[in-house]
């Protein structure tokens, strides 16, 4: 099979897939009663997704090298940025400070 | 909305340059960014079409990453329930990781749900928009930024600026805390599926510690 075809293939199959699960339980739930211990689960679906997405990419200096020590920019910036999100609970000035506090520690770190 | 616009603008590029070297066409790249409208997936499938994993492979893995959106689709469910089927049909389109972080907040807000509803329509078309562009001129020039700004950190940035206004009471802190020692303990599974995994452990030490609270 040529990889011009490996391409499409992928595309559209991991497209419908995508889609499918997207829609899946919103289709569910549309027609079917959600189950109270369902319901109270789901609550927590936005803090533990998004912590299982930001904390490897911070701890990980590289694909599976844990680097979890104040010589990582990337732990220490993201310590800055968090208090700044904490205080301002401003997402710009915490993503401009966060990147400020990454180049300072990438510098200061270096050699 | 500009949070999560910001945090694309950087993660596109990232996935234009993969596709790119990857050596998708760039009919291909928009194909990636257009229908599977996935960072995480378009990253993982442009890595294993370039490295000659089967294709059959390469679908199970990106279907596996994919199956936060499970998640994500049943924590909308109740919010889309009220309106009609066309609309659901066209919402779950828009089920990506920022239109569910700053649509469920709306959701939860506000008591207006049709209001809420073309929000969240209206920021996963703009998302959507932004996405392609993004992922254009990363295939095109993405290049051109330098690694060494180590611009791709503005990814995690965003979703930890999304992370923090959730954790509102003790409980959703416990269970942000297990989720994120889960994902880097269950590193090692295969097609990533520390992710999910972490995040089911993470709602399990919630209810556990809502129960334990009472």
């Amino acid at each position: 099979m040529s990889t011009a075809w490996a391409w499409w293939i992928v595309i559209f199959v991991v497209g419908a897939l995508n889609y499918v699960s997207r829609l899946s339980f919103i289709a569910l739930f549309a027609h079917v009663e959600m189950p109270p211990l369902v319901a109270r689960a789901l609550r927590y679906v936005p803090s533990t997704m998004l912590a299982a997405i930001v904390v490897p990419g911070v701890v990980f200096t590289a694909p599976s090298t844990l680097a979890f020590s104040y010589t990582n920019p990337k732990l220490v910036a993201a310590a800055v940025a968090a208090s700044i999100a904490w205080r301002s609970r401003s997402p710009t000035a915490t993503m401009a400070g966060g990147m400020v506090a990454l180049w300072l520690a990438q510098w200061a770190l270096r050699g | 909305m500009s949070p999560p616009l910001l945090g694309l603008l950087p993660f596109g590029l990232v996935c234009g340059v993969g596709a790119q070297s990857a050596g998708a066409s760039v009919w291909q790249s928009l194909g990636l960014s257009g229908f599977m409208f996935s960072g995480a997936a378009q990253i993982l499938a442009t890595q294993l079409v370039a490295s000659g994993a089967p294709t059959a492979v390469t679908i199970l893995t990106c279907f596996v990453v994919g199956l936060r959106f499970l998640m994500y689709s049943a924590a909308m469910a109740p919010h889309l329930r009220s309106l009609p089927p066309r609309w659901r049909h066209a919402l779950a389109f828009m089920l990506t990781d920022q239109a569910f972080a700053v649509g469920i907040r709306r959701f939860r807000d506000s008591g207006d749900k049709r209001g809420a509803a073309s929000y969240f329509l209206g920021s996963g078309v703009l998302l959507w928009v932004t996405w392609q562009c993004s992922c254009l001129v990363g295939y095109w020039a993405g290049n051109v930024i330098p690694t060494t700004w180590s611009l791709d950190f503005i990814v995690p940035l965003c979703f930890l600026s999304l992370l923090l206004p959730t954790l509102e009471d003790h409980s959703m802190r416990i269970a942000a805390l297990a989720s994120g020692v889960a994902v880097v303990a269950l590193d090692a599974l295969p097609m990533r599926l520390s992710l999910v995994c972490a995040g089911l452990i993470g709602i399990a030490a919630g209810i556990i510690s809502q129960r334990r609270a009472r």
